[in-house]
């Protein structure tokens, strides 16, 4: 029985060994990539015959010589991806909170808008929600990227079943003590709410950092658009600038790189006790 | 002095704190989401041109009969049913493989398999752009070549065009699936199992009598995603084809349709009709979903 | 703990991009090379500026410098702000739909520029272009205009059409390219260099149009009709596919790399010396310089082929058109300014030294200073010098109509048009063929 093991043990990590292999190689060809020169690239292509004695750091010299809108877009995203996990997991955690322990009228009716947010996809309305933010005056504005994804429908639904498990008992004896309502949510459950946030700030940050399509809408100005945006712009028909393309976006992976290697324990402790149950 | 002291016991009663907690997704629903899905739907009804705009009837929704938008949706349900066809079974068979006990090292290889995951849609598409360019020196016609292939054409032959977006598709979001599954087959009771195989029960006969049946509603759950992230899928094509542009509109999805409209060709009444049907198609997929979602979880009970 | 001192590590980390990023953006603005300014006037009019070609930012921030210098009684202070192209243009488009927004002037690429001259959202320009009429070549401003008679913007360039020789691949096989008059005579030189090199003589594009289009403009044929609506089953158009589909079964004519001729797969081709010759406008001379060194001194420019001896042999391709926006507050001003950058010998002379745009003023032509100067990149790279042609072909030049539906039509051609017809669907019967794409345009 234990030889039986051992020789799965070995084919199992032998299938995972390759499976790993692929899913690491288009980066590995990124990251390799990123030491020749942009032209070589266009000439030859994208592959792993790299001539060691050629390759050098000069694109990633290029990428950090200032010469380019590179850093303006980082830290466009950075700011960006910062102030939008931390009002969306603020505001979503309210209204999570506000559907998990309490009982209102119209619940039901709120939490079936929640479901219907939820399950349309943001392209459905693109163009109305486009007009509305250019009437707000909020183009070329972070604040246009943020405004419509301030509560997000998949964490109130995290947040909401991640309470559901927290007895109702607790709050009275909260408000016994002399508690808030407010002040329950604030000093008690932001406390408890902890690992939960850890897991759902990767979930948002890795979708607020690597969010295309809306930020590509509502920003034009090249100093105004975020990192998936400028990098994208790099391909434009007048000129592909495949320089600082290819070391940008190996660069560019970096910070939620090491978000989630640093807080990865959490994060799947998180999705694992928010749970999808159906 | 005395009415804010009203004021704020109204404010922190039992009965209107959950309005107040709430009250942020009221807010932003009926100022972004129930108003956008308004003015689409009156717009759809109208040709819109400034101060000329005008009630036009259901015109706009002459372009359900367009060569091109039958083309999009087409795209579109095929990409969502293969990718579905992809995206439920193959992480879920990893993930099993990865939570089974003669398995090793097994955060790591999650870690690794998430990594994907990690990439902006931009990053992945350009790898993958130029992974399969149709130079011989690029990396996959490298790869046919030594198997004495010719170079392919990847990105202008409609078949491989697909196999592209699949692959760029399971390469992105594996992980991500398998994350949930793991998380599911983690509240599995392992005395399940451990009794399964006492009694003899073969450990094909345990995933598909065990785990299975309790995995349904991550299976469903998966599925939901699966299925909204197909037919909401456009990043991916813009990325590969540089431009919401592929050849023969071979990659032109629903929503590369609607951008065209909008956005690039500012016909804001057709690309209002084609929001309209893409909902409708969305709420019918949904409603389709839940009844067969509900009758199973019946079964069960 | 660890952890903390790693995270605080990392936040360390990206406080310090950030920062890397604000001296960038300093950097970035002093030279101008993305969101720019002139020389700051005082008590000059503010004028705002689109563009979405960076190298087209300098240009725009160097002629306010020069039109303040000339004119100190109306000095204006520009803000050009350069994106990405395709968000821009849709953008322009909402934003002078919505009356929001909009800047006081935009460069339009040409095939977008149809959209906002059949909705009105630009000024005609006829007055201010008055005082430059006798020294420029009128048809490329004319075209950016209407039935009316009155004209919206003005390009950057003549954007006149050629060809573009290998000398190397064209002398291996043994052919003069003085020789080629006729089309015909081009595709015979293009099998002896197929026999001899291998080689296809040209290459046409799936994802563009600009071979078919050259074509069709010498036969005298648009794309849209009189009223502006699309207009591609014609008799014209149906020969130029035709004789494109029988040259690329005979192996003289290839299916660019990468599908058009702004493609990373494209340049690497062309720049390799894998295909004899192009046909493109002479502002492709910047893609020569900046992505085929390797061909530097090999390339030699002539006019392009007609299809019958003594033909109108000119046309004009592609380009960017300048208008000032309606609603703008300073519109004497913006059309003023305008007609200066573009069509005074300074804007001219600045066009072809920097941007290596053919003159649309004719004296240039003939001025030595631009056509002999040896340490223009431009004069130096290729074998021939671009201004003969423009002095031979002369003024009589047919432009593209981009009127009425031109847009619509011109995102069909290019996405689905040419692929259609020299890729997927080689043997349907063309008529039927075109008559299903212009029933796809949406308009």
């Amino acid at each position: 029985m234990a030889r039986k093991n051992r020789t799965m043990t070995v084919l199992l990590l032998i299938f995972f060994l390759i499976v790993a292999a692929i899913t690491l190689l288009p980066l590995a060809l990124l990251a390799v990539s990123s030491l020749r020169p942009g032209s070589d690239l266009m000439r030859y292509g994208l592959n792993f015959s790299i001539d060691w004695n050629t390759a050098n750091l000069n694109e990633y010299r290029m990428l950090f010589s200032g010469a380019n809108n590179y850093f303006i877009w980082y830290r466009n995203s950075l700011i960006i991806t910062v102030v939008q996990v931390a009002l969306a997991l603020f505001l979503s955690a309210c209204v999570g909170y506000g559907f998990a322990m309490y009982d209102f009228k119209g619940k039901n009716l709120a939490f079936a808008c929640v479901l219907l947010v939820m399950m349309v996809p943001t392209e459905v309305i693109l163009l109305p929600l486009y007009r509305l933010i250019t009437r707000m005056h909020l183009i070329n504005n972070m604040w246009g990227i943020i405004l419509p994804y301030l509560v997000v429908p998949m964490l109130v639904f995290f947040f909401r079943q991640y309470l559901s498990g927290i007895p109702k008992d607790f709050l009275d004896a909260a408000r016994v003590d002399g508690c808030t309502e407010y002040g329950i949510f604030l000093r008690i459950m932001i406390p408890l709410m902890k690992p939960s946030f850890a897991a759902m700030g990767i979930y948002q940050g890795m979708s607020s950092w690597n969010n295309f399509l809306w930020p590509m809408i509502v920003t034009n100005s090249i100093t105004k658009i975020t990192l998936p945006v400028g990098l994208q712009s790099l391909l434009s028909p007048y000129g592909n600038n495949y320089d600082i393309l290819i070391a940008g976006s190996c660069f560019a992976i970096i910070p939620i790189l090491i978000l989630f290697v640093l807080f990865q324990r959490y994060f799947i402790e998180g999705m694992t006790a928010g749970g999808v149950k159906g | 002095m005395k009415k804010q002291s009203f004021f704020r016991k109204f404010l922190y009663s039992q009965k209107v704190a959950p309005y107040v907690f709430i009250a942020p997704f009221v807010i932003t629903f009926l100022v972004f989401f129930a108003y956008s899905i308004f003015s689409m739907v009156m717009m759809s009804f109208q040709k819109v041109a400034g101060a000329g705009t005008t009630f036009i009837g259901t015109e706009n929704y002459r372009v359900l009969s367009n060569s091109i938008f039958q083309k999009s949706l087409k795209n579109s349900i095929f990409y969502t049913i293969v990718s579905c066809a992809l995206m439920i079974p193959i992480p879920l068979v990893l993930a099993v493989m990865l939570n089974s006990k003669p398995m090793r090292a097994k955060s790591t290889f999650r870690s690794i398999l998430f990594i994907p995951a990690l990439t902006s849609v931009v990053v992945a598409g350009v790898v993958f752009r130029l992974m399969f360019g149709e130079l011989e020196g690029s990396f996959m016609n490298q790869i046919i070549g030594m198997f004495g292939k010719a170079p392919i054409v990847w990105l202008r032959t409609p078949s491989t065009v697909w196999l592209v977006l699949f692959f760029v598709c399971l390469w992105r979001w594996t992980g991500v699936n398998m994350m949930y599954y793991l998380s599911g087959l983690q509240q599995i009771p392992a005395d399940l199992y451990e009794s399964a195989s006492i009694d003899g029960a073969s450990v094909m006969q345990q995933f598909r009598y065990i785990t299975i049946p309790l995995l349904k509603p991550t299976i469903v759950y998966v599925l939901t995603i699966s299925i909204f992230g197909g037919m909401a899928m456009f990043s991916e094509s813009y990325m590969i084809f540089n431009g919401n542009k592929s050849p023969n509109n071979v990659g032109t999805t629903l929503v590369g349709f609607l951008y065209r409209m909008g956005f690039e060709q500012n016909n804001l009444g057709i690309a209002s009709a084609v929001g309209v049907v893409f909902l409708l198609i969305v709420l019918v997929v949904n409603a389709i979903q839940l009844a067969i979602n509900g009758t199973f979880s019946r079964k069960e009970n | 703990m660890k952890k903390r001192i790693l995270a605080l590590a990392v936040t360390v980390a990206m406080l310090a991009g950030s920062l890397a990023g604000t001296t960038a953006l300093v950097s970035a603005s002093e030279d101008g090379s993305t969101q720019g300014t002139n020389t700051f006037v005082d008590g000059g009019t503010d004028l705002s500026f689109w563009t979405f070609q960076e190298l087209h930012v300098p240009f725009w921030t160097t002629m306010a410098d020069v039109w303040n210098e000339q004119n100190p009684d109306r000095p204006i202070n520009l803000t050009v702000t350069n994106g990405e192209s395709h968000s821009t243009h849709s953008k322009l488009l909402i934003a002078c739909q919505s009356g929001e927004g909009a800047p006081d002037m935009a460069d339009i690429e040409i095939g977008y520029y149809g959209s906002f001259l059949k909705d009105g959202y630009l000024l005609p320009i006829n007055e201010a272009v008055e005082p430059y009429k006798d020294d420029v070549v009128m048809s490329r401003i004319t075209m950016y205009g209407d039935a009316d008679g009155n004209y919206y913007g003005v390009d950057f360039h003549l954007g006149e059409t050629v060809t573009y020789y290998n000398m190397e691949i064209l002398e291996e096989a043994g052919v003069n390219p003085d020789d080629i008059v006729t089309w015909d005579d081009y595709f015979e030189a293009g099998q002896k260099v197929l026999e001899a090199t291998g080689k296809p003589m040209t290459a046409v594009e799936t994802s563009d149009l600009f071979l078919p289009q050259a074509m069709m403009l010498e036969l005298g044929a648009q794309y849209v009709d009189e009223e502006g609506n699309p207009n591609l089953v014609t008799d014209e158009h149906a020969k130029v596919i035709e004789y494109i589909r029988s040259k690329l079964a005979e192996g003289t004519i290839e299916i660019a790399p990468g599908g058009g001729f702004h493609t990373e797969e494209w340049y690497g081709h062309l720049n390799a010396g894998d295909v004899a010759s192009i046909t493109m406008p002479l502002w492709y001379m910047g893609r020569f310089t900046d992505y085929c060194a390797d061909l530097k001194g090999k390339i030699a420019i002539a006019e392009m082929p007609v299809w019958n001896e003594g033909d109108v042999r000119a046309v004009l391709q592609g380009g960017t058109g300048t208008s000032v926006i309606k609603g703008t507050e300073n519109e004497e001003l913006a059309k003023d300014f305008l007609a200066f950058a573009k069509l005074s010998a300074e804007g001219c002379t600045y066009e072809w030294n920097e941007l290596g745009f053919d003159p649309i003023r004719t004296e240039l032509w003939d001025d030595p200073a631009l056509t002999e100067n040896q340490d223009n990149k431009f004069i130096a790279y290729f074998q021939t010098n671009p201004f003969d042609i423009l002095k031979k072909n002369g003024t009589d030049l047919t432009a593209p109509d981009i009127s009425g539906q031109y847009a619509a039509t011109y995102q069909t051609l290019v996405s689905t048009t040419y692929s259609n017809a020299f890729e997927f669907s080689v043997d349907q019967d063309v008529t039927e063929l075109l008559q299903g794409e212009q029933d796809s345009i949406i308009f």
